[in-house]
């Protein structure tokens, strides 16, 4: 951790005008596949035999696992969330989640009218979770922020969405971008804000190349069900479906295609939009990102987690955890600016993690990597 | 004892490089020997030790020191500061974890959710099965169920068996009512409500027209599944282990989420089957005690199977390899069970 800095005293330039970084340097991440397994196994364990209350522990334990060895120029981030603030949210939301499964299982109807209110509630829980998962988050004594608006929220996260149904899609590219946006640009690290200047070309771009990866898969599949005699457009003509060696040969490939399809489309997807939302955002005069995420390695990063993870029985998970974090740390560079150095912290003081528990146990996953 | 380490003021990202000294009771920060702060050990806040992470002071004041040496742990710290640490670091306790995690899963599943699904449906009032029952009716209704075709003398015969199988057993009547309709999408076949509804589609009442006694078999297995209340059990059963999965692995992602939802659905086909086997045990057993021949509901299961593999012959065999993907047991082991 040995770290370049000029002393604080030596910062006195003047705001305003385009800098030279201090410093500019990838992002580091020291976590270790060994080690990380041991607190996972450690945490299942402890969570299986408390009925899960340890799993408040467990959570804030990876957390700040990751976090600490995640470095920008030689500084770690810090989780700062307690167990009892994650506890304390993970009680209500597996309250709310009890009334809703009792509810709708026993009464069908019921389940209706907990849709339409989950709908309007989303936004609020969506926001609360964003807005908990930033103030724990603090690097170099200051925290980060999230100042979200329910009615924007309202629009980005439902009102769009639904419309785009009705657009066959084709606005979806758009709406992810909106989403993008909005999450970022509520951001702000201490006192100063993310600025995001996200284009919605390169969205449009992205979801086409995916659209041609996944239809030139979608093409091998027929190939392969055509080398096995199985016509899918030709009911009649199913002689392969006779003979089971056959059926399962034909079903294993199918299975591989598909597979390695999610991966490349996750891959170049997520690639992309990393790669554009890292490049064009930044904190004025405090830091600016740089993102080389590139989808092969990437592609073949997923794939290879998903093998490992089946063929271990899920041991290898912690191993993959810390490999993904890893590539993704290589792939970013953080440039520093003066103004790093003079950043006051304003958050407030905690909240309860319900909200976004609740958004844990609903299974609305909002990851900002 | 000198620690090398970064000073970082309140509220700030302001840091100096630092030195620790700890004196007596106190903590004392230092740069080039000249001293910035000291605090008293008692104000100390410590966090628990991680793998390969710094130890960090955290005063009462908002300002925090880290040691550059990330192995580095203060002597004052008490064990249990370190128990997690020392856990996570420990073959033993990681091995034992490996081998009894799945070990409690699986009585978590097997054992202690369907014990604690028994109990609740006990304790549920009578109002509420009626009110559920009611509603999945309603649903399927629409969903897939058409005005029967039947005349009326074929039902009121159905009927009749019905009503007097229900004498014989002592079994309310208003508890207990059959219905007929037309299905396409179920076939030949029959299922139970929670409340006691119990539904005869026209394909079964036709096939088996001319094996009453057949029919009776089948009536007898759906009464089976209200009696010993299998819905509610299941419906109870799925919530809580939902639940149980839900806090355990709260923030599992993507794949392990997936194949955990897997495990969870062969667990509940595995209730599922054993649920068909309670219901088909009833049915012998009651069969018995009517004066009819376990026989009757092997000709049930068996005209039922030939029903369904003339609709999809090609499936069969993929259908015997997938046992275990079944909610129902296979027929071949229904059949040989009740000529037994």
């Amino acid at each position: 951790m040995e770290s370049i800095h000029p002393t604080p005293s030596q910062s006195n330039e003047p705001n305003g005008q385009p800098l030279t970084p201090l410093s500019s340097s990838k992002v580091q991440f020291s976590g270790k596949g060994g080690e990380f397994f041991g607190i996972w196994i450690v945490n299942i364990l402890l969570s299986v035999l408390t009925l899960g209350i340890y799993s408040a522990w467990a959570k804030v334990r990876t957390m700040r696992y990751f976090y600490g060895h995640t470095r920008i120029d030689g500084h770690s981030f810090d989780y700062l969330a307690t167990p009892m603030q994650i506890l304390k949210g993970r009680i209500l939301a597996v309250i709310v989640f009890l009334i809703y499964t009792f509810a709708v299982s026993f009464f069908p109807l019921i389940g209706f009218l907990f849709a339409i209110a989950f709908i309007f509630l989303m936004p609020w829980i969506i926001n609360q979770g964003l807005r908990f998962n930033m103030r724990m988050t603090r690097h170099r004594n200051v925290r980060f922020a999230f100042k979200g608006d329910y009615g924007e929220a309202f629009v980005n996260f439902i009102l769009l969405p639904i419309a785009s149904v009705f657009t066959l899609y084709l606005l979806m590219p758009y709406v992810l971008k909106r989403i993008d946006n909005y999450i970022h640009s509520n951001i702000s690290y201490g006192n100063k804000p993310l600025t995001v200047k996200l284009k919605g070309e390169t969205y449009y771009l992205t979801a086409l190349i995916c659209f041609v990866v996944s239809s030139i898969t979608m093409v091998i599949f027929m190939a392969i069900l055509g080398l096995f005699g199985l016509d899918l457009l030709n009911v009649e003509n199913q002689q392969a479906a006779q003979d089971p060696v056959k059926m399962g040969i034909m079903f294993g490939g199918l299975m591989i295609a598909y597979v390695v399809m999610i991966a490349i489309v996750t891959a170049v997807w997520k690639a992309a939009i990393r790669n554009h939302i890292f490049n064009n955002s930044q904190f004025e005069d405090v830091a600016s990102f740089k993102s080389e995420l590139k989808p092969i390695p990437y592609a073949i990063l997923l794939l290879t987690n998903m093998l490992a993870i089946v063929f271990s029985l899920g041991l290898a998970y912690a191993w993959t955890q810390i490999r993904t974090s890893k590539m993704l740390a290589e792939a970013t560079t953080v440039d520093i600016y003066p103004g790093a150095l003079n950043l006051i912290d304003t958050t407030q003081e905690q909240q309860s993690s319900f909200a976004e528990e609740a958004a844990n146990v609903f299974d609305i996953d909002l990851s900002l990597t | 004892m000198h620690v090398q380490g970064h000073y970082f003021p309140k509220a700030s990202s302001n840091y100096q490089p630092g030195v620790a000294n700890i004196r007596d009771t106190l903590v004392e920060i230092s740069h080039d020997d000249q001293l910035i702060s000291s605090y008293a050990i008692s104000d100390i806040s410590l966090t628990s030790g991680l793998a390969g992470l710094a130890d960090e002071l955290r005063f009462n004041d908002g300002s925090r020191f880290i040691p550059s040496d990330v192995n580095y742990r203060w002597p004052f710290k008490t064990n249990k500061h370190d128990l997690l640490e020392r856990l996570e670091k420990s073959k033993w306790a990681i091995i034992a974890a490996i081998v009894a995690t799945p070990l409690f899963m699986w009585l978590m599943l097997y054992k202690v959710v369907p014990a604690i699904a028994v109990y609740s449906v006990d304790t549920l009032p009578h109002s509420v099965v009626e009110q559920m029952g009611e509603q999945s009716f309603a649903v399927i209704k629409k969903l897939a169920l058409d005005p029967t075709e039947l005349s009326a003398e074929q039902q009121a015969t159905v009927q009749q068996h019905f009503n007097t199988m229900l004498d014989a057993l002592a079994l309310e009547k208003s508890v207990y009512r059959l219905s007929f309709y037309k299905s396409q999408s179920f076939g030949a076949n029959a299922f139970a409500l929670p409340h006691g509804r119990i539904v005869v589609t026209d394909e079964l009442a036709n096939l088996l027209a001319d094996k009453p006694n057949a029919l009776k078999a089948v009536l007898l297995h759906e009464i089976g599944h209200v009696v010993h209340q299998h819905s509610v059990r299941i419906t109870a059963q799925s919530a809580a282990s939902t639940i149980v999965l839900a806090v355990i692995f709260g923030d599992l992602e993507g794949i392990a989420e997936v194949a955990l939802g897997t495990g969870a659905s062969f667990a509940q086909q595995g209730f599922s089957r054993d649920m068909e086997r309670e219901a088909d045990s009833y049915a012998l057993t009651q069969l018995e005690y009517l004066g009819y021949s376990s026989n009757d509901f092997a000709d049930a299961i068996e005209a039922l199977q030939g029903a369904h593999t003339t609709e999809n012959e090609h499936l069969k065999k993929v259908n015997n390899l997938l046992e275990y993907l079944s909610s129902h047991p296979s027929s071949q082991e229904r059949i040989d069970n009740a000529r037994k």
